[in-house]
């Protein structure tokens, strides 16, 4: 959507990338339609083959840990990892204590200064102020 | 980057949506890899059936013309298209003269003037801007 690198990392760093994000979107044993969406569209900039896509799927019916996820990822794939797993913890309009423990976790993991979820969660704050200044662009179309 | 309500929409428009996107990514040629990218998320993100998209994927190699996608399309649909297709053009860094015809084309249909498509592009720009920060503080 906007200029991004996930499609940069070698297979098998996708792969785990996008692992990570099917563990995030079940965390709270629900997925909304909005997460949905915004997993299957992390999962599009991926580009998974469709072997691995169908894995990814499996693994948001059946999840892997954390500690499985965080096993295969590191370097920047981890750090993406990291940035969309904020977003899709935010898809739904709040982050409860289950995302928030995994994102800290997460950031740990990958040796992250201590306040690198909190910037990612302002960050994220203001992604969704620009997409409403977009909708909101959209209906002075309608006028 | 955030859901929408677009896949509220038909799955006939979904992919009309889609094959939109597609003919924008290929205007200025040959489509690169992380325009690809953008289009596999966009589809992603309306949640577009698996055999869709194999359908739009198909027009990867000769998108369909304009024309024929905008012809009778909704035009609250085109706003939403108008405001992806901005998005998908400037994947690659700039505005290409036919990408802007495209664009010009799609904002007529969705009802929007120069002014407001102006406006559209420097919303891109923003949002750029914004994607492009949460890198500083992962240090990459």
């Amino acid at each position: 959507m906007l200029p991004d690198t996930v499609h940069k990392l070698p297979r098998e760093e996708r792969f785990a990338y996008a692992r990570l994000l099917a563990y995030m979107a079940r965390i709270d044993n629900e997925l909304t339609v909005d997460e949905m969406a915004m997993f299957e569209q992390r999962l599009g900039t991926a580009l998974l083959s469709p072997g691995q896509r169908d894995a990814i799927r499996a693994a948001l019916k059946s999840p892997p840990s954390l500690e499985e996820c965080l096993e295969e990822l590191s370097g920047e794939a981890g750090r993406l990892a990291l940035r969309d797993a904020v977003m899709m913890a935010a898809a739904d309009g709040t982050v409860d204590e289950d995302e928030r423990d995994a994102l800290e976790d997460i950031s740990e993991h990958l040796g992250l200064r201590e306040d690198a979820v909190e910037q990612l969660l302002d960050w994220t704050v203001k992604g969704y102020k620009w997409m409403k200044e977009g909708y909101e662009l959209l209906d002075t179309l309608e006028e | 980057m955030f859901p929408d309500g677009l896949s509220h929409r038909s799955p006939q428009e979904r992919v009309r949506y889609a094959e939109i996107l597609v003919y924008i990514a290929a205007a200025d040629g040959e489509l690169v890899r992380e325009e690809i990218a953008t289009i596999e998320a966009m589809m992603g993100r309306a949640m577009l059936h698996p055999e869709s998209r194999i359908t739009v994927r198909a027009g990867f190699e000769q998108p369909i013309p304009l024309e024929q996608s905008l012809a009778d399309l909704d035009p609250v649909l085109a706003q939403i298209i108008l405001r992806d297709a901005a998005l998908v053009a400037a994947v690659d860094g700039d505005y290409d003269r036919k990408e802007l015809t495209a664009l010009r084309k799609i904002a007529k249909v969705a009802g929007a003037s120069n002014s407001q498509l102006s406006a559209l592009l420097d919303w891109v720009k923003e949002g750029w801007l914004w994607f492009e920060k949460a890198g500083v503080f992962l240090g990459q």
